[in-house]
């Protein structure tokens, strides 16, 4: 059976668009990126899934059971955690999780701790006096509580420093051994890479591809920019594997998919003045390696 | 039940706030009563001199200041109409809403309740709060007016100047219920809520003064509970009471009926 299953789900909010004929499955047990840039539709999708929104149209089911019909049964088996963090500002952490608690009609206490300590979040705190980051760790632990069999997280690393991102990644590995579903969101591959099987990229609200991720790692581009003595050199770069070259005066920047050695081998003869070479952003790699699906889908 | 007993917790501030406020300082103006009744006569007299439409509006054409009904009538029950009425009005509009204002509805619905759930205990809350807030205030209206009554009172009055402010109060929370529907920032809540009351209340006070706007009367709960009337009739007009009970009902049931159907994206 699919946790997630959405048929050709068409969300608009009047005039604006939200996502248009969205097709998804994330299988049970699996950890689905869902990538895009912000204002993709990756929130609206989220939100049709827990019911939030309705759908214009189309269906979203989740463990076979119907989003809007079901929704307060499936929620028992769900963990949400929203983009943004808001809660309660009469409400200390413990208290705030403890209420969370109470609606799985769960004794979670024991699974607070071990969190809470995992975080290194004090319980005792008013949530309103918290940062940023230390909120988003209440949300995360609210998520996990009740040890749900779908985790649904709308850009969950914002906010979380990197030891934070790691600690949270190996929670989020612990329950995906113990067989959880994990939905995610985020704008960033790089960051979501490293844990997920399988991600789908999203685009002014339609889906450009669903892809296995040890694809997408075969095809790894770097960004390159670099700056010549001469401006001559700039054109005699070309070389297989290049790719989105953009030119101005003696500086030149472009996606490369081949060997790094290659490259390096090929500047070596070349009067460099400057370089950097950088992760490409998901617009780069996305809208250049996917353009000719997404062309095709448009028509 | 969670979200209601949440609710207990997350809105005694503002409960009691209202209760003891109101509450002391009604004492407090029924606590003059003694010293104004001894002069009640000559009060009544002055008032002859006061321009017609003044004393309309205050039903002092119809009640004496010499009874502590009257008095009460005429001088305090202003308090738990108006004022009782705001509060009920910002805590009917703002339950519900502030949710979505403050953002945490996204935590509340990602929890397994419908959106059944979540109303009803919302506007079981209020109007726990709003009967409590009424019970507390009439209680205490009581031991004052047994403390400081000149002569018998009829009892039958005292009950209907206490039933109907709750009555008005029931309807401006269901009607505030509706409102937040569509209106969630706290910082359009507030305003249109008081406004809202303060105009039926400046509705009730044209009716009174005018004739030619006298039928106003239907349209503002201020009116059906006027003071003159429920201690002369002993009662609310059946008409009335058929209003408000069908005001409520609408109100809570478009309440349950368009909540469900919302799109919340906060």
């Amino acid at each position: 059976m699919n946790a997630i299953e959405i048929r050709n789900l068409t969300k608009s909010y009047g005039k604006s668009r939200g996502v248009v004929d969205v097709n998804l499955d994330v299988n049970e047990g699996e950890i689905f990126g869902f990538i895009g840039p912000n204002g993709a539709g990756k929130s609206t999708t989220i939100r049709t899934l827990l019911a939030f929104i309705y759908p214009t149209s189309g269906s979203t089911r989740i463990f076979g059971m119907d989003c809007t019909k079901d929704s307060a049964k499936i929620k028992m088996n769900i963990g949400y955690l929203p983009s943004e963090v808001n809660y309660y500002d009469d409400m200390k952490v413990l208290e705030l999780l403890i209420y969370s608690a109470k609606f799985y009609k769960k004794d979670c206490t024991k699974r607070i701790n071990e969190l809470s300590d995992i975080f290194e979040l004090e319980l005792n705190r008013k949530i309103d006096a918290l940062s940023y980051g230390n909120k988003k760790k209440v949300a995360v632990i609210q998520a996990l509580l009740h040890e749900p069999k779908l985790l649904i997280l709308d850009e969950p690393t914002g906010g979380l420093d990197p030891l934070m991102q790691n600690k949270f990644f190996e929670v989020l590995g612990q329950e995906n051994k113990k067989g959880t579903t994990i939905f995610l969101s985020s704008h960033i591959l790089s960051e979501v890479q490293k844990i997920c099987d399988k991600v789908a990229i999203i685009k002014e609200g339609k889906i450009l591809k669903v892809e296995q991720i040890e694809k997408l790692r075969a095809n790894k581009f770097k960004k390159f920019m670099i700056e010549f003595r001469n401006v001559d050199d700039r054109d005699k770069i070309a070389m297989p594997g290049i790719v989105n070259i953009e030119k101005k005066n003696s500086h030149i920047e472009f996606l490369y998919g081949g060997k790094i050695n290659d490259i390096l081998n090929n500047l070596a003869g070349m009067n460099v003045e400057n370089m950097l070479i950088e992760e490409p952003s998901l617009e780069e790699i996305f809208i250049h390696y996917y353009e000719k699906d997404y062309e095709k889908g448009e028509k | 039940m969670i979200i209601f007993l949440r609710e207990l917790v997350r809105n005694r501030k503002g409960f009691i706030a209202w209760t003891v406020s109101l509450v002391l300082f009604n004492a407090m103006m029924v606590a003059f009563f003694p010293s104004i009744a001894d002069n009640a006569k000559m009060y009544d007299e002055m008032l002859k001199g006061f321009p017609k439409g003044m004393i309309a509006a205050f039903g002092l054409d119809k009640i004496s200041m010499s009874n502590i009904l009257g008095f009460f009538g005429t001088e305090c029950y202003i308090f738990i109409t108006l004022f009782g009425s705001i509060y009920a009005m910002l805590l009917g509009a703002s339950i519900l809403s502030k949710e979505e204002g403050e953002k945490t509805i996204e935590f509340l619905m990602a929890k397994p309740v419908t959106r059944n759930v979540i109303v009803t205990a919302k506007v079981a809350n209020a109007f726990f709060y709003i009967l409590l807030f009424n019970v507390m205030f009439s209680f205490t209206n009581f031991l004052m007016f047994e403390a400081m009554k000149t002569e018998d009172y009829s009892i039958k009055a005292f009950l209907m100047l206490s039933i109907g402010p709750l009555l008005i109060h029931l309807t401006f929370a269901a009607i505030g219920f509706l409102i937040s529907v569509f209106v969630v920032k706290a910082k359009s809540v507030y305003p249109i809520s008081i406004g809202f009351v303060l105009v039926m209340y400046f509705l009730s006070i044209m009716s009174s003064i005018s004739e030619k706007l006298t039928n106003l009367k239907y349209f503002t709960p201020f009116k059906y509970v006027e003071a003159s009337s429920l201690i002369i009739d002993e009662r609310i007009e059946p008409i009335y009471l058929v209003i408000m009970l069908g005001v409520m009902t609408v109100s809570i049931a478009a309440t349950y009926v368009l909540y469900n159907r919302k799109n919340i994206t906060v």
